[in-house]
C-alpha cells in the first residue's frame, strides 16, 4: 500500500503551520531572515532544508470599481513520483523507494553529486550546505527515543542532497506526517493514496457543482512525459503554471536512447573517417 | 511575485566539472587514436605509444577532479556500490573505471616494448584491448552530453541529441589537437599531418553539430545562443576554436611551409582547439544554469 498526500489547496488559508511544523519535525535550519518585499511569500520555494513551502499567488489588479485580487495558496511537496526523476539519476542507489511507496534520500548514503537536483522535472531536491560547525543537526534527542536515525535526516551534517522524506520515521511508527498533521484545515491529507484519488475526484465533482469550474487535479492520474502519477498530488483552482508548476514535466531519463544513439553515429562517423585518414599512404 | 519565482534547480556544478568534462573528451579521443596507428609505421608507433601514455595520464587526473566536486568526497566510493544503467552518472563512473584499466594495460604494454619496462610485461594487454579502449573512449567522450541532456535543465534537455554528438566531436577535436601537440614536440611530423586532418574533420563535424543546435533549440536555446555567454562562446569556441584551427590545419596541409614555422602553426591551431574544447563544457555548464532559472522553458519541458 503506498501512502501520499492529497493537497487541497481550496482549504489552504495561508497560515504555514505545515512549513514549521517540517521544520521542526526534522530539526531542519532556519533559511535565514529573509523577505520578499511583495509578497507574503518570504519562502520562495523548496530547498534542501525546506521541505513544506507554502506558495502565495496574489492576483491583484486595479479595475475601473476599484482593486480586484485573488489569493490562491497553495503548500507545495516533493511529488513522490511513480517514476522519479531524481531516483532514477542517483549513481550511489542514495535514493530508494521504501515501503511505503515513497521517493526517499538515504542520507548516509548520498555523496552529494548533486546528480538529482538537475534530474527532477518539479525543482524539488537540492543540496545542503556543509552545515560545518554550526551544524544545527543533532541525533543526541533521538537516542533517547524509538526513532531509527538513519531514518531522519538527521543522520548527516550537510554536504549531501535533502528534500521531503514524507515522515518516514513517523510513518514507521504510525504516526501522520507532521505537516498533515498540523494543518488545521485539512488541506493537506494524509492516507493511502488509492483512497486519496477517490476522495479527490469526489471533491472536484462538488467544486464543479457549485460553480468553481476551474478546480482540477494535478497529478492524481498519469501526469504524462513518462512520470506516471504523483504520490503527492493536488487540487488546483487555475493553471499549473500560476502555480509554479510545470504544465508539461518530463522524466529526464525518456532521453537517453537518443543521445546515446546520437553519439554512438558520430563516434562511428569519425572512427570511419580516422581509418581512412590514419590507414592511407 | 510568481511571475519570477524559480521552478527548477540550477545545477551546482562548477569549473571542475567543466574540467572533467573537458579531460575525458580529450581521454576518449585519445583512445580512438591509438587504435587508429598502424604500428608497422615508424612514426605511427611512435603516435600510439604517445597517446597511451597521454590516455593513461588523463584517466588518472580525472578521478580526483570528480571527487573534487562531490558534497561529501569522502564517499566517493558509494558510487562504486551499484550498477545503474538508467544513470549515465553511474554508468559513467564504470566507464571511466574500466577506460582506466584499458588505458593502464595498454600503456604498459607500450613501455615494456620500448625496454622501459621488462619486456615480459607486455603480457600484461592482450590486443583486444587496442579495441576495448577505443571503444570505452567513445563512451566516456559521449556520454558526459548524455548526462548533460538527460536532467531537467532545459536547455541540455533541448540538446537530447545535439549535446552528446557535440560532445564526442569536440572530444575527438581536442584530442588530435593534444596529439598534433606532442608529436611536434617529439618531431614526428608525418604523424602530425594525420592528426591535423582527423581534427579537422572532427572539428567541422562539431561546428554543423552546434549550428544546427542553434537553429532547431529555439526559447530552450536562447541561454547559450544568445545573451551574455554567447559572445565567449562565438569568440573562443566557434570562431576561435573551430574556425581558425581549421583555417591553420588547412594552410599547413596546403602549403609547405619551413619546418620551425609549421611547428609554431600546429602549436597555435592545437592550443586555440583546446581552448574551443574547454569553452565549449564551460558554455553548456553556465548557460544550463541560466536556462534552469528561465520559468517559461521550465514550465513546458522539452520531450
Ligand atoms: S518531485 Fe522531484 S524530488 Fe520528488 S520524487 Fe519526483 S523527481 Fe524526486
Ligand atoms: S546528490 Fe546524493 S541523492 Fe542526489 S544523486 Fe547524488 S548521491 Fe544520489
Amino acid at each position: 500500500m503506498a501512502t501520499g498526500f492529497f493537497t487541497d489547496t481550496t482549504l489552504c488559508i495561508g497560515c504555514k503551520a505545515c512549513e514549521v511544523a517540517c521544520k521542526q519535525w526534522n530539526e531542519l535550519p532556519s533559511d535565514g531572515f529573509s523577505f520578499t518585499g511583495d509578497s507574503y511569500d518570504n519562502t520562495v520555494e523548496l530547498s534542501g532544508t525546506t521541505w513544506r513551502h507554502v506558495a502565495f499567488v496574489e492576483q491583484i489588479a486595479a479595475t475601473p470599481d476599484g482593486v480586484e485580487d485573488r489569493w490562491l495558496m497553495s503548500s507545495d511537496v516533493c511529488k513522490h513520483c511513480e517514476n522519479a526523476g531524481c531516483l532514477e539519476a542517483c549513481p550511489t542507489g542514495a535514493i530508494i523507494r521504501n515501503e511505503f511507496g515513497s521517493v526517499y534520500i538515504q542520507p548516509d548514503v548520498c555523496n552529494g553529486c548533486g546528480y538529482c537536483v538537475v534530474s527532477c522535472p518539479f525543482g524539488v531536491v537540492d543540496l545542503i550546505d556543509s552545515l560545518g560547525g554550526t551544524a544545527k543537526y543533532s541525533t543526541a534527542n533521538l537516542q533517547e527515543s524509538r526513532l531509527d536515525a538513519s531514518k531522519t535526516a538527521l543522520a548527516h551534517t550537510g554536504g549531501v542532497a535533502g528534500k521531503c522524506t514524507l515522515c518516514y520515521d513517523r510513518q514507521t511508527l504510525g504516526m501522520v506526517p507532521a505537516c498533515a498533521k498540523a494543518c488545521p484545515t485539512d488541506s493537506i491529507q494524509f492516507g493511502d493514496v488509492a483512497t486519496l484519488r477517490e476522495r479527490a475526484k469526489e471533491r472536484v465533482t462538488t467544486l464543479h457543482a457549485r460553480g468553481e469550474t476551474s478546480a482540477q487535479l494535478y497529478g492524481a492520474d498519469d501526469i504524462g512525459g513518462g512520470i506516471g502519477t504523483l504520490n503527492a498530488f493536488f487540487l488546483l483552482k487555475d493553471r499549473p503554471s500560476v502555480y509554479n508548476l510545470p504544465e508539461r514535466p518530463v522524466l529526464p531519463s525518456t532521453r537517453q536512447p537518443d543521445g546515446y544513439a546520437a553519439a554512438a553515429v558520430i563516434a562511428v562517423g569519425l572512427a570511419i573517417a580516422g581509418w581512412a585518414i590514419f590507414r592511407s599512404a | 511575485m510568481n511571475d519570477e519565482k524559480p521552478l527548477l534547480k540550477a545545477p551546482h556544478w562548477g569549473a571542475n566539472v567543466t574540467t572533467y568534462l573537458f579531460l575525458g573528451g580529450i581521454m576518449g579521443g585519445l583512445g580512438l587514436i591509438q587504435l587508429l596507428c598502424d604500428p608497422r609505421d615508424e612514426s605511427m608507433r611512435k603516435l600510439r605509444r604517445t597517446t597511451r601514455i597521454a590516455s593513461f595520464l588523463l584517466a588518472a587526473v580525472n578521478p580526483p577532479i570528480l571527487i573534487s566536486h562531490l558534497g561529501r568526497p569522502e564517499r566517493f566510493l558509494h558510487m562504486m556500490r551499484i550498477v545503474k544503467l538508467k544513470s549515465p552518472m553511474s554508468v559513467g563512473v564504470w566507464g571511466l573505471v574500466l577506460y582506466s584499466g584499458a588505458a593502464g594495460a595498454n600503456m604498459v604494454r607500450e613501455l615494456a616494448q620500448s625496454g622501459v619496462l621488462p619486456s615480459w610485461m607486455r603480457h600484461f594487454a592482450p590486443h583486444a584491448l587496442t579495441f576495448a579502449q577505443a571503444v570505452l573512449g567513445a563512451f566516456t567522450a559521449g556520454y558526459t552530453g548524455v548526462l548533460l541532456s538527460a536532467t531537467a535543465v532545459p536547455l541540455w534537455a533541448a540538446g537530447k541529441r545535439h549535446i552528446p554528438a557535440a560532445s564526442i566531436s569536440s572530444g575527438a577535436a581536442s584530442a588530435c589537437a593534444l596529439a598534433s601537440l606532442l608529436s611536434v614536440i617529439e618531431g614526428n611530423h608525418e604523424a602530425c599531418v594525420k592528426t591535423e586532418r582527423l581534427e579537422m574533420v572532427a572539428s567541422a563535424v562539431e561546428f554543423a553539430i552546434l549550428m544546427d543546435f542553434r537553429r532547431v533549440s529555439g526559447d530552450y536555446g536562447k541561454p547559450m545562443f544568445e545573451g551574455p555567454r554567447a559572445e565567449k562562446f562565438r569568440t573562443v569556441t566557434l570562431i576561435g576554436g573551430i574556425a581558425v584551427p581549421i583555417a591553420l590545419n588547412l594552410l599547413g596541409q596546403i602549403l609547405p611551409l619551413p619546418k620551425p614555422v609549421d611547428a609554431a602553426r600546429t602549436v597555435v591551431a592545437s592550443v586555440l582547439t583546446l581552448l574551443g574544447g574547454y569553452v565549449l563544457r564551460e558554455t553548456f555548464i553556465e548557460s544550463g544554469k541560466a536556462s534552469a532559472a528561465v520559468r517559461q522553458t521550465a514550465i513546458s519541458q522539452p520531450t
